[in-house]
């Protein structure tokens, strides 16, 4: 007999093996993504497991110490949410195909950057070749708070088309830590000056009014917005509009017509807060 | 000198049984010169000494009958084995086919959580946790900055992407006592690392994450570009595309034709910010003479390089030209 025959049997059991191996694991897999266990119940069993494992170790060696691993992992998970910026709140994922060297899996995730919430859908391919994994994202779903700048839902469509999941995570975190910014600026401006500064619109609006008393019908309003170019380079863009009575004269008109630009180069040389606060000064001096 | 005639007859009567045995497989045919000394009856030779001679090559038959028979019992054996293990695993295969699909139409059916009727194990609830975590874990991979916590510091891992593909990730090994130090790293040496630290890395980790980060993204953005120009373009390129290290030099040659008559055209694509995958100058150049003709097309294409990804570029300068000829 010839080894030809043998070999027929040895392919099929290759196979076979290959197709047992894939089978388990998306087992697991649909096992892992099925099931859902509380924060309680978590930590009742590593309270049980910690009582389990402290009498196995009294014999022989230890066994994998689960509960050392979670507390390690939520560490780095926590450290991570913190440094970032960017909190999972959840997290799903379904394996939709499984071979030797592909899988593909629809994640679904939602969170907030900064406070600022967003929703995502896409599809995870990972082919194996050799030693290394490849990943590839495709189907890119991208939710974001509307109410944002047009800009934003610009930045995005485009993102979602070129499923640039990275990019988004990077430009997003970069713009809500400005956003942030501005919130703080904002609520610095109105603990300092609460007679001068208002926010109409709160401490996410994207402008503040500056009153006199002793001006009344004179207003200052300063804009500050997020422009989000296609690249993902937010900046900050801010202008400023005054508002006069009808009543002003003319010398006082050339001299407020020429405050959008003067605030403008201010902001060029001394920042944004110190032009805010120059301009508030001025202002709160104006009589 | 009886023994020795014995052996040598013993020895010509063992030739004459080996070739008997093997014309009696080859199909009973004798070979035409008897080569042992003795009598020929029913295609069997032997020596002349009769019995002996025919006992020792029946002893011989039977040994070798024996072995074939332990051989053809050996190999049913091991085809046997394989059979049965050929069924195992089918068996095994089937079972496990059947608990996935019950599996999967319980999802089906109940749309979310399935729970298991026995009531899980603390290692069971354990482990499931953190798998979980890991799955967490693994989306700030595709966020662009994950790490892991050390005994003395962190270890950062700056991921890369090129719009939906991730390619090579980077690692930042960082000491936090007494002061923020790097230990280890995998960033390559033209990216300007130290330069980066200096400037950010006491003040402001964040910012230093984050501008390494910018510096590595563009590199292999860079990169990428000019491997999908030559993977996909190779044919329309003359000779090789010529590259620095840090992917912000790219030469390399193409033909435009115009007229039914071919032009060689160079690029030098430049990329001045470190921070930026799109050019900040594409050099077209000509051979003398011919640059006023094509003027037109040259400032066009470094237009299209200059804006566009390098590989969609070309894509669009290629299409373009086929679509005027």
């Amino acid at each position: 007999m010839d080894s030809s025959v043998y070999q027929v049997y040895e392919d099929e059991i290759q196979l076979l093996k290959e197709e047992i191996k894939l089978l388990s694991e998306k087992y697991e897999d649909i096992k892992q993504e099925s099931t859902f266990f509380s924060d309680e119940e978590v930590r009742m069993s590593a309270k049980l497991f910690q009582r389990e494992f402290l009498r196995e170790c009294k014999g022989h060696t230890p066994p994998l110490d689960l509960k050392a691993e979670l507390e390690s992992l939520e560490r780095d998970l926590s450290f991570l949410e913190k440094f970032t910026g960017i909190q999972i709140t959840s997290h799903s994922k379904k394996t939709l195909e499984k071979t030797v060297n592909r899988t593909v899996r629809k994640h679904r995730l939602s969170g907030n950057c900064q406070s600022l919430p967003f929703c995502l859908e896409f599809q995870l391919l990972e082919v194996q070749n050799k030693e290394k994994v490849s990943a590839a994202i495709s189907d890119l779903s991208i939710i974001v708070e509307s109410g944002l700048c047009s800009e934003l839902s610009k930045f995005v469509s485009s993102t979602e088309e070129r499923g640039s999941l990275l990019m988004f995570f990077r430009s997003f975190s970069s713009y809500a830590e400005w956003c942030k910014h501005r919130r703080c600026t904002f609520l610095h401006f109105k603990a300092k000056y609460p007679n001068i500064v208002i926010l109409p619109e709160g401490q996410e609006g994207d402008h503040i009014i500056l009153r006199n008393s002793q001006l009344p019908g004179f207003e200052l309003m300063i804009v500050w917005k997020m422009h989000i170019n296609e690249e993902g380079t937010t900046t900050p863009v801010l202008d400023l509009l005054p508002k006069v009575p009808e009543q002003v004269g003319e010398q006082k008109k050339a001299a407020i017509d020429n405050a959008p630009t003067c605030f403008r180069s201010m902001l060029l040389l001394f920042g944004i807060e110190t032009a805010i606060e120059n301009l508030i000064q001025a202002f709160s001096l104006e009589k | 000198m009886e023994e020795g005639r014995n052996s040598d007859e013993k020895k010509t009567a063992l030739c004459g049984r080996s070739l008997t045995a093997a014309s009696q497989d080859g199909g009973g045919r004798m070979s035409a010169v008897p080569l042992a000394q003795g009598k020929v009856e029913g295609g069997k030779v032997y020596s002349g000494d009769g019995v002996l001679g025919y006992l020792e090559m029946l002893e011989a038959q039977a040994h070798e009958l024996g072995l074939k028979q332990e051989e053809k019992e050996q190999q049913e054996k091991k085809l046997n084995r394989l059979k049965a293990k050929v069924q195992e695993l089918r068996t095994r295969r089937d079972e496990l086919r059947a608990k996935v699909e019950l599996q999967e139409k319980r999802l089906l059916d109940k749309e979310g959580v399935v729970t298991d009727p026995a009531r899980p194990s603390a290692q069971t609830v354990l482990e499931w946790k953190v798998k979980s975590i890991k799955a967490m874990l693994q989306v700030f991979y595709l966020t662009g900055i994950s790490g892991k916590l050390t005994k003395q510091g962190i270890c950062f891992c700056i991921s890369t992407a090129y719009e939906g593909t991730y390619l090579d990730s980077y690692y930042v090994d960082l000491l936090i006592k007494p002061e923020v130090k790097i230990q280890r790293h995998s960033v390559p040496i033209f990216i300007p690392l130290e330069q980066i630290a200096k400037k950010y890395l006491q003040t402001d980790i964040r910012r230093f994450l984050s501008v390494l980060s910018d510096h590595l993204n563009a590199y292999v953005g860079r990169r990428h570009q000019a491997d999908q120009l030559e993977e996909h373009f190779s044919d329309r390129i003359e000779g090789t595309l010529q590259r620095n290290s840090l992917c912000n030099l790219l030469v390399f040659n193409y033909t435009v034709s115009s007229d039914s008559k071919t032009f060689p055209f160079n690029v030098r694509l430049l990329y001045r910010d470190l921070c930026c995958s799109l050019p900040t100058e594409a050099i077209i150049s000509c051979t003398p003479g011919t640059l006023s003709l094509l003027a037109k097309v040259a400032a066009a294409h470094s237009n299209t390089f200059r804006q566009m990804a390098l590989h969609k570029a070309f894509d669009s300068i290629i299409n373009a030209k086929e679509s005027q000829d």
